[in-house]
């Protein structure tokens, strides 16, 4: 390639065969230039690119032609609706639910997953000051193993009375605000958890077991 | 979760929520993947072109980053660590023998009829660039995903990728080489 590259006609591709070539006349490579412009550096001009009128053509030129890959990038591609439903359901079915049992009557047996239990206990913990962040399990290690083999016999409906019975066992991990005394919070979290589950569900008897983890200060993420 | 209790969650750091989730509590896990579903369906998209491809990826990765967080060493960057997943995942797609032909890579580029010329002229130029990074090998359209797409350092893409970082660029020397070629024939 010989001469400045500068004002290529349109639509001729044989006239600007800036990819062509390994070098500019001025010595510059032409594939650092791509990849300068590429890495959106095109405006950072060292002091030779400064005065070079190939290099400043080529950067131009460059600049041009990625301009579809840069919008492209910057596209917003969001995730499909459902998507993290659809995944957490999968592993929600592999970890298979942990059913507790509230009331066998005449009429039938009542049963709610025990995830729900964990997911309103740590709605109700969210929502109490001091409280940055709540995570909710059901049971946890060798007594979740228990509950689930103890409660498979639910399926058949009298089976396993009184073996889990009205009594649920709910892990709270936290982390509370800096500015507010763990075992405070960690109490009213006990007992707030407790009534909810109380007045919601209709679970008499719940342990709530409170795991401060953190404690985070205002400005923490 | 209600609405309430959604604001009141803070963001969290990915290394809280992982250390939660590798002790059973599910609910940190589900926001984890709330976080990150997004970025793994986006390089799973621009890694197999098709849609539904990138779907089962992006949903694969994320349940088999769940089933082997017992291996996610403390300290590492849970973003890196699905990044490989789904590049690993794509990968495993697209060399089954489906060939990635759509052009829906950007969602949201309208029919042009009706549009004013330039914004006709802009995404026919954007359709160009993924039928370009589509027609890539698949390392070359990795590297340029991860790197200019996703925007990770040349030591991210080769931890990513499993390569080297001198691989990683010389995959990006030829890929953008390759893309710009193209481009040029489209104009």
């Amino acid at each position: 390639m010989s001469g400045p590259v500068n004002d290529p006609p349109p639509g001729d591709p044989a006239a600007r065969p800036l990819l062509g070539a390994a070098t500019l006349p001025c010595g510059a490579d032409v594939d650092l230039l791509l990849e300068q412009v590429a890495d959106g550096r095109g405006a950072d001009r060292d002091a030779h690119q400064q005065r070079c009128v190939h290099c400043q053509a080529a950067l131009s030129e460059f600049t041009a032609l990625w301009a579809p890959v840069t919008e492209l990038t910057a596209a917003p591609i969001p995730a499909p609706p459902g998507l993290a439903a659809a995944v957490m359901s999968q592993i929600r079915f592999l970890v298979r639910d942990i059913w507790y049992t509230l009331e066998i009557t005449e009429s039938g047996t009542i049963r709610i997953a025990a995830r729900i239990v964990a997911a309103l206990a740590r709605d109700c913990a969210r929502m109490i000051p001091g409280v940055r962040v709540a995570l909710g399990r059901s049971t946890q290690g060798k007594i979740a193993a228990l509950a689930e083999k103890a409660t498979f016999g639910h399926r058949h409906p009298h089976a396993a009375v009184g073996v889990l019975g009205r009594t649920a066992v709910v892990d709270l991990a936290v982390a509370v605000t800096y500015d507010d005394p763990a075992h405070q919070v960690a109490r009213d979290i006990q007992r707030q958890v407790i009534a909810t589950l109380r007045d919601q569900v209709g679970l008499q008897s719940v342990k709530v077991n409170v795991t401060v983890d953190d404690i985070l200060g205002d400005d923490e993420i | 979760m209600t609405a309430a209790a959604r604001a009141a969650q803070p963001a969290v750091g990915d290394a809280y929520l992982v250390a939660r989730a590798q002790e059973g509590y599910l609910d940190a896990y589900e926001l984890l993947v709330q976080r990150h579903s997004a970025m793994a369906y986006r390089v799973a998209l621009r890694l197999t072109g098709h849609h539904h491809d990138a779907q089962d990826v992006a949903q694969e990765a994320l349940i088999a980053a769940w089933e082997n967080l017992s291996r996610f060493r403390a300290g590492s960057s849970f973003s890196t660590w699905l990044y490989q997943i789904v590049t690993r995942r794509a990968l495993n797609k697209v060399s089954r023998g489906q060939a990635a032909s759509s052009l829906d890579l950007l969602p949201g580029v309208a029919d042009p009829a009706g549009e004013p010329a330039t914004q006709t002229e802009r995404n026919l130029a954007v359709d160009a660039v993924t039928d370009a990074l589509l027609a890539l090998p698949f390392p070359q359209r990795a590297v340029i995903v991860l790197h200019h797409f996703e925007g990770l350092p040349y030591a991210e893409t080769a931890s990513v990728t499993g390569s080297t970082e001198s691989a990683v660029r010389s995959h990006l020397f030829r890929a953008r080489r390759a893309l710009g070629k193209k481009l040029e024939e489209w104009r």
